[in-house]
């Protein structure tokens, strides 16, 4: 090697390395640990459940299926908030918002007597409405998303209260076409107990993949990410910052209502509680996936990862027979770990990169 | 008239970049000493050595009081050295007096000493001859009474020696004028100033000495009496032209922009025409209202009057998304904060201001990471694909990410703002060839730039700026440092 191309090899190098790395490529490793430690605790619960008769293995169709019925609801309004935090917002109202629409819809159902599908019209309708608002003054104003969802979530527990009476509002079953088994009759061929698949697991699948497709591939994911980013450049690259934060929480109001008729047709009953702490769910799920709080970072598989994460953790808890007391410190927990070992991961990652580079540079310049 | 300060053969060096290169100033009691240079000559890096935020290179030497110091901003401060810097630095909720006291507040046994602070301040805002109310909130005074606040300051504390820099920006004539009366009483009590400004006018009324700064270098020291301002200009220019970049010519064509009676954004009645092929330089003084004027051509600041006009169209864009469909495009100074998504790869980056021209829903990934790499070729973007984060690019190879971004959209106008700022003189080079690139093309530049080379050497014609107003627009051989010069700093009287 001539003097000149050292020079130029030294020149080039800390430019970062060439090679397309995992590393390199991504910087944000919260989802690729998650998965990793996802995968770690299947591994010891299954060693662990093998040996117990009495119940289903942890990995056995049966419990898989399970998991995906305990999850649907909380990953919908996953998916929702995953564009609202890609936009560089958060919505804290969807739990109370979805205990509204319940409330809603079961009212419509068997007080006011306007039929199923009317019901469920409206309860969707208002909550892309009241979203519709939240998000107008969000993107209208320079309050903070915090601020207006927290109002948001307050009031629609009250408006929620007001419209049952405080009372909880019984369902004789009218919306069980949501949760009917598709596939009744099929037995897990391991232990023998019956198999289900609802239609509202299937509703779930396909919003999060329509939901991945339009981040990754059309203009509107495009802007999100962009809004996400840097909202002074997206203005300047001709983007309408405000009516792309608006439409967010279109979305998460959408996506909030449907879950919050999945659930109404699971628990059969209209109540204030029903949605309490969805909200806390979502934003661990959508943030275990490595969505940033700042925006701009994150995606809709990263969201899957989380959403299966929470779920089979909060299956694999119950199948140990932990109290519920304990599950939130478990949960808690995990939440913090998990972040914060995307961060320690990603350091690593740069300082491995970094290591690399000084090698190569030293190995240029001894040649 | 006893010296107070002294500065011997200072010299700063950043790295690349030599600030400053032996400069000698003094100052004594009761002496109003101005700083006068165009951008970027080397004022703003002077004041910061001498607040002690900049240490200068070894050999230089500051003397206070026959002392040799070195200076810290504490020791500085402790020193009786006040500089008012040109963005106000107030705690805006609290009053006059609080603000005047802040941090060396008059306590007597733990508990504030209201009526002493009180009485000290009506003290000296009197002998500013200042009516201001101590108890006023300091956001409801005009910036020419917050800038009386702080040199009541430096009465109050006894402070010796007092800096302003620029601080007459954004002032009404009246606000000016009180302020130089003020200038005038606190160098009767014997303080030393030391006034930056770039308005001659100001500085042939308050000042006793100027010193004249040019690249870093002191080029002369005068007294104030005798000297005349066109003797001033002289000095602040010098350039050898010869050592400019050469620009290759291009034959202008049609109008294709049109500016009429421009109004907003402190912008006031501006109007041109940009021809094909045609090189608009945009030159006046930092706050003459140059990027709020591009800003007021790309519809991100609402036009208040007059009209914009593309291929002799009138045109309203009441957003950069209009603006980019009429085929604008705007390079802004500040790149990473408002013209780069740093997380993002290059790929995404350069697609993106094109959404607006975009007509399909769906985009694709593979297509995009294509035409990315393409312009990381044509551009000659020094990474290996673009696929890489803009972040981790160095600042010439993000302002082609930037130029990418814009060639992406196919317009036709460019508005550059500070296209060279921060950035190594190889890649300066390679950005004024694309400018030129894009003349040939038959597209327009509007170029706003503080370095006065750039704007001479690439411009077809230079607009001045000063106050938001145009004062001037010269052509060929009009185009000169000191013609430049004498429109944005200079006023009617040369």
């Amino acid at each position: 090697m001539s003097d000149a191309q050292v020079a130029e090899a030294k020149a080039v190098e800390p430019k970062g390395p060439a090679k397309a790395s995992l590393f390199s490529r991504h910087e944000n490793l919260t989802p690729l640990s998650i998965f990793i430690g996802f995968i770690i605790i299947i591994v010891l619960m299954q060693l662990y459940t093998q040996g117990l008769h009495k119940y289903p293995t942890f990995i056995s169709p049966v419990n898989i299926f399970n998991i995906m019925q305990q999850v649907a609801v909380p990953g919908i309004v996953s998916v929702g908030m995953t564009f609202v935090m890609l936009s560089g917002g958060i919505d804290l109202s969807v739990g109370m918002l979805a205990s509204l629409v319940s409330i809603i819809v079961a009212n419509g159902i068997s007080t006011w007597g306007l039929g199923v599908p009317v019901s469920i019209a409206m309860g969707i309708v208002s909550a892309v409405l009241l979203e519709g608002l939240m998000g107008f003054i969000i993107s209208r104003t320079k309050v903070e998303p915090f601020i207006i969802t927290l109002g948001g979530m307050i009031t629609f527990q009250g408006l929620a209260l007001l419209l049952c009476n405080s009372r909880e509002v019984i369902l004789n079953g009218e919306l069980d076409f949501i949760k009917k088994n598709l596939i009744a009759g099929t037995k897990d061929p391991v232990t023998g107990l019956n198999l289900i698949i609802p239609p509202y697991v299937l509703g779930f699948f396909l919003v999060l993949m329509v939901g991945g497709l339009v981040l990754r591939f059309t203009k509107y994911g495009r802007r999100i990410y962009a809004v996400g980013t840097n909202r002074q450049a997206a203005y300047l690259a001709g983007i309408s910052v405000k009516n792309t934060r608006l439409s967010v929480y279109l979305i998460s109001g959408l996506l909030t209502g449907l879950g919050a008729i999945m659930l109404l047709s699971r628990i059969n009953t209209g109540i204030v509680t029903l949605g309490q702490g969805l909200e806390i769910d979502t934003i661990a799920m959508v943030v275990i996936g490595g969505t940033a709080l700042s925006g701009g970072k994150g995606s809709m598989l990263g969201t899957l990862i989380g959403i299966f994460f929470l779920g089979s953790i909060g299956n694999a808890m119950n199948m140990l027979r932990l109290p519920s007391e304990v599950q939130f410190v478990a949960k808690g927990l995990i939440v913090i770990i998990a972040v914060s070992a995307g961060d320690v991961s990603s350091r690593f990652g740069s300082f491995m990169a970094r290591q690399r580079e000084k090698a190569q540079v030293r190995k240029n310049a001894a040649t | 008239m006893g010296q107070i300060l002294q500065l011997r053969n200072i010299s700063k060096t950043f790295p690349g970049v030599k600030a400053l290169q032996d400069i000698s100033l003094d100052l004594n009691e009761g002496e109003v000493h101005c700083l006068c240079g165009e951008n970027g000559a080397g004022k703003s890096t002077l004041i910061k050595i001498l607040s002690g935020a900049y240490q200068p290179d070894e050999g230089g030497e500051i003397v206070f009081d026959d002392r040799r110091v070195t200076l810290t901003p504490r020791l500085a401060l402790s020193l009786g050295i006040q500089t008012i810097y040109q963005e106000h630095i107030v705690f805006d909720t609290l009053s006059v007096m609080e603000n005047l006291f802040a941090g060396a507040e008059i306590v007597a046994g733990g508990i504030l000493n209201r009526r002493e602070m009180r009485r000290q301040t009506v003290e000296a805002l009197k002998y500013l001859k200042s009516g201001l109310d101590p108890d006023r909130k300091m956001r409801e005074l005009t910036s020419g009474e917050q800038k009386t606040v702080e040199i009541a300051k430096g009465l109050l504390f006894k402070h010796r020696v007092i800096i302003l820099d620029e601080p007459t920006a954004s002032f009404s004539s009246a606000e000016i004028e009180n302020l130089l009366e003020i200038v005038q009483a606190v160098k009767q009590s014997g303080i030393g100033i030391i006034y930056i400004s770039h308005h001659l006018d100001e500085v042939f009324r308050v000042g006793d000495r100027v010193t004249v700064l040019r690249d870093g270098r002191k080029v002369s020291e005068h007294p104030m009496e005798g000297l005349s301002k066109s003797r001033l200009i002289k000095d602040m220019i010098g350039r050898d032209p010869s050592t400019f970049y050469q620009r290759e010519k291009v034959e202008i064509g049609e109008p294709v922009f049109e500016a009429r009676h421009l109004h907003g954004n402190g912008v006031q009645d501006i109007s041109f025409v940009l021809r094909r092929g045609e090189l608009l330089g945009i030159s006046g003084m930092t706050g003459s209202g140059r990027s709020e004027l591009l800003n007021l051509l790309f519809g991100s600041e609402p036009l208040l009057f007059g009209e914009i006009r593309v291929d002799g169209k009138a045109v309203r864009h009441g957003s950069p998304k209009s603006a980019i469909r009429n085929k604008l495009c705007f390079l802004t100074e500040d790149r990473q904060n408002t013209g780069l998504f740093l997380p993002q790869t290059v790929a995404q980056n350069v697609a993106v201001a094109n959404l607006v021209n975009v007509k399909k829903f769906v985009v694709r990934p593979g297509e995009e990471v294509r035409r990315g790499d393409d312009y990381v070729r044509r551009l000659n973007i020094r990474t290996p694909d673009s696929r890489t984060r803009v972040v981790n690019l160095s600042g010439g190879n993000q302002q082609k990410v930037v130029l990418a971004k814009w060639f992406a959209t196919d317009g036709e106008i460019y508005l550059f703002d500070e296209p060279t700022h921060g950035i190594d003189v190889g890649s300066k080079q390679e950005i004024y060839q694309v400018m030129v690139d894009l003349l040939r093309q038959g597209k327009a530049v509007i170029m706003v730039s503080s370095d006065l080379p750039e704007v001479i050497s690439m411009s077809d014609r230079v607009l001045v700026m000063k106050g938001g107003r145009k004062v001037a627009d010269l052509s060929g051989a009009e185009i000169t440092e000191e013609n430049i010069l004498t429109y944005s700093i200079g006023d009617s009287a040369i």
